[in-house]
């Protein structure tokens, strides 16, 4: 019963969607604005319509209703609560239906608080809408319908139960995180495409735009970042980032969403680069669906694609439609668009922010290119090729380091025209700071390396640069209110947009010092039987027992191992466990292995350790042991990333800089 | 065109020549590696240092050394080719017969020698129904 009544709600979304087009064409027609109230009307309706769709199917994935293939596919009884709501994005079909949702309550917002205030480009944003909730619905309508019920001669008794791997809390939110990263960018698509139609590129557009920038790149950001801990928790091959095809599509897009939000500051302060602002926004959304199109065409090989629905060709068309649709406007209104004024001096606060498009724009390309040259390869002469790390690594990383220097750089520039004065006044500590840091680094290293070094230079100086600037705005308030904790906290309460993103910066420093550990990893591979003992980069690792345990999903073999360190300190008694879920199946072949690692975690380095593998009869335990510096660091730059930027929009009273 | 805006092109044109540059020098820069068939590599003679290969796992070909159960030797095959394999180190979980793998490495004397096991998991996984008990 419920499930019809999602099926009818989706097919009703469809149809006011379609009656969305129809209306705005009898606008068009008739210039009556009642057409424009009703569109809206309809559109409002669509997105509550979808609400009620995916309410119907989180209720039969709660239910357990396995005459549904979704449910059956992805849920079984054993399946905790937890994860029959999560569940809901773990495939295709509910994914897409998750993504339509998301999109709505975006939809609501927009019509609602921005819409009210720029009402100029409702016609063409709801036009724009229509076209993108109909190619989603079509979607969930005819190609991947979750509420498709399993073929009539089969009963199914309990589901296939969800992949172990997903269960696990980091995946859990991860997914609905970036997914609303990803969403967000279909607003950013349509207010610049209204605007650039009806020529209304202009301070209000800018100053809107970015705060829906700022709140969409938070979410895209926090992902990102969930991800690759995801990915370093639960993979256990000891890292969070393998420049997999799929991971490069969440990439692409915060390039380009983070260039954006440099530039359109420059729109912001002085009216400039209104097209590659318009550019910028635009590409945002088209390199989301690009990521979109090859994770779920199955083009690219990749570890965590999507393959068995054929949705790629549907991808691809939306895709050139919106391709199109951009090239079609930016050409037809790039007159309007290009300013007078341009920018003239290397050394100015807008020099900065265009060296930091070009290198975000740079990165950019640069995974585009490593994630379709084996397509772009094999179509050319029928070579497969696989682009490794090495190829992103070697140069993304230099270019990374710029972009470090440059995070210290920008901030101590001025608009228009820096003085050669103000230059060396402003240079002087940051590079004595890093200098001093460097031949610290020098005297006391037994092995120099050379990006190590300059990536710790680049950080020394970045985090000196921006507490300099900190210092000077704490400074002028405190003058004129000699009151400490005052001064911190009207300082914290104006300039939110840049002291938000003051705090940023320091949080992709702190990512950096992260990056710069894995440089230093070491691994081993080791047989142990109980009582035996492994030494290895200092530690002593001894294996005091493996025993085995039944639980409610699954069987356990679990380690004991102790580690100590060169003077036999003990340190940490490490727990990794191997694991196989649906033990309880006779057929052996539905037996899934699963090794739970175990990470013993400082600031200093983490201890990574894997059960690979344990022969019973011989009590002989396969483990594989990472010692991985600094990569806690990456978490606290991470979580300093999102909380600067959830400070840099959330709403104050005072005036915004 | 002012200087700053021509300059900034012009760098971002060069990395983009660079890049493609690059990525056509083949393996002597170590950037990218070819997807070999196993029929290509059946009648390739001389020794090839850096291979990748897709495939599935031969069943009944693993064989794992009993004093070292790091060791392993398989066969790798698509459709009617096969090849023979031998990998030291950790196996993914989902390795077993039939699985569908990637492999990097070296191939010499009709032997690849695997630096790098994949097996190829959804990490949501899109199984049909077959896997459902059924009445």
């Amino acid at each position: 019963m419920v499930s019809q009544i999602g099926s009818l709600a989706l097919s009703i979304a469809s149809g006011l969607i379609l009656s969305t087009f129809f209306f705005l064409i009898y606008y068009r027609l008739t210039k009556d604005k009642i057409f424009i109230d009703l569109s809206e009307r309809s559109i409002i309706a669509t997105c509550l319509s979808i609400f009620l769709a995916t309410i119907c199917l989180l209720n039969e994935l709660l239910i357990s209703n396995f005459n549904l293939q979704y449910v059956a596919q992805y849920t079984s009884y054993e399946t905790p609560m937890f994860y029959k709501v999560t569940s809901l994005w773990a495939g295709q079909a509910g994914s897409l239906l998750f993504w339509t949702f998301i999109m709505s309550v975006y939809t609501l917002i927009y019509i609602f608080f921005t819409l009210n205030k720029i009402k100029v480009l409702k016609y063409h944003s709801y036009f724009i809408f229509a076209i993108i909730f109909g190619f989603f619905l079509f979607l969930s309508n005819f190609i991947a319908n979750p509420f498709e019920p399993v073929s009539p001669d089969i009963i199914v008794q309990n589901g296939n139960g969800l992949n172990p791997l997903l269960q696990n809390v980091t995946m859990a939110i991860h997914p609905p995180i970036l997914y609303l990263g990803f969403i967000g960018t279909t607003i950013l698509f349509v207010m610049t495409l209204s605007a650039l139609i009806v020529n209304e590129i202009n301070y209000q557009w800018v100053k809107s735009i970015r705060s829906w920038a700022l709140i969409v790149w938070t979410f895209l950001s926090a992902g990102i970042i969930l991800g690759g801990y995801w990915a370093y928790q639960e993979l256990g091959w000891g890292g969070y980032w393998a420049w997999d095809p799929v991971e490069n599509s969440s990439l692409m897009p915060w390039f380009l969403l983070t260039a954006f939000i440099h530039s359109s500051i420059i729109q912001e302060k002085r009216g400039l680069l209104k097209t590659w602002n318009v550019l910028l926004a635009s590409l945002t959304y088209i390199f989301v669906i690009l990521g979109t199109f090859i994770t779920r065409s199955g083009i690219i090989s990749s570890v965590h694609s999507f393959t068995a629905e054929s949705l790629g060709p549907l991808f691809f068309v939306f895709l050139c439609t919106l391709i199109l649709l951009t090239v079609f406007w930016f050409f037809k209104h790039y007159h309007m668009l290009v300013s007078e004024e341009k920018i003239k001096s290397f050394t100015s606060r807008e020099g900065g922010f265009l060296y930091n498009n070009l290198i975000l724009v740079t990165m950019c390309f640069i995974v585009l290119w490593g994630t379709l040259f084996p397509i772009i390869s094999e179509a050319w002469n029928g070579e497969k090729i696989h682009i490794g790390q090495n190829y992103f690594n070697q140069l993304n990383v230099p270019i990374g380091i710029f972009l470090l220097f440059l995070m210290g750089i920008g901030p101590l520039l001025s608009w228009k025209k820096t003085s050669s004065s103000t230059l060396i006044s402003n240079f002087k500590i940051p590079m004595i700071s890093s200098f001093v840091t460097g031949s610290l680094y020098m005297v006391f290293t037994d092995e120099f390396r050379f990006y190590p070094f300059v990536t710790l230079l680049g950080i020394i100086f970045t985090l000196t640069a921006i507490s300099i600037e900190f210092k000077k705005s704490f400074d002028s308030h405190y003058s004129k209110d000699p009151s400490f904790f005052r001064a911190i906290l009207n300082l914290l309460s104006q300039n939110r947009h840049k002291n938000g993103g003051y705090i940023v910066h320091i949080g992709i420093t702190l990512l950096f010092v992260g990056f710069v550990g894995r440089a230093f990893e070491k691994e081993t591979e080791f047989v142990l039987k109980p009582d035996e003992q492994f030494y290895f980069a200092n530690y002593n690792f001894r294996l005091n027992s493996v025993t085995t345990e039944q639980r409610n999903n699954h069987l356990a073999a679990i380690s004991n191992m102790d580690v100590t360190d060169e003077s036999n300190n003990y340190i940490t008694t490490l727990y990794p466990e191997k694991r196989i879920y649906f033990y309880r199946d006779p057929d052996t072949e539905k037996h899934q292995p699963h090794s739970e690692l175990d990470i013993y975690s400082t600031m200093n380095k983490d201890i990574y350790s894997v059960f690979s593998s344990y022969d019973s009869d011989t009590k002989e335990a396969y483990f594989k042991i990472m010692i991985n510096p600094l990569v806690n660091w990456v978490w606290i730059g991470g979580i300093m990333i999102v909380l600067g930027s959830l400070f840099a929009f959330w709403p104050s009273s005072s005036r915004r800089d | 065109m002012n200087k700053v805006y021509t300059s900034l092109i012009l760098v971002f044109g060069l990395v983009v020549l660079w890049t493609i540059y690059l990525t056509n020098v083949k393996e002597d820069k170590n950037l990218t590696v070819r997807y070999y068939t196993i029929k290509e590599l059946t009648m390739e003679e001389k020794s090839i240092n850096k291979i990748k290969i897709g495939g599935l796992v031969k069943p009944n070909s693993i064989d794992i050394n009993e004093s070292n159960r790091l060791e392993v030797w398989f066969y790798v095959y698509q459709g009617e080719d096969s090849l023979k394999v031998y990998y030291n180190g950790t196996r993914p979980d989902l390795f077993k017969d039939d699985a569908e793998i990637v492999i990097s490495g070296k191939f010499e004397n009709n032997l690849i020698t695997a630096t790098e096991l994949q097996t190829k998991c959804a990490s949501r996984y899109e199984g049909d129904l077959k896997n459902i008990n059924s009445i």
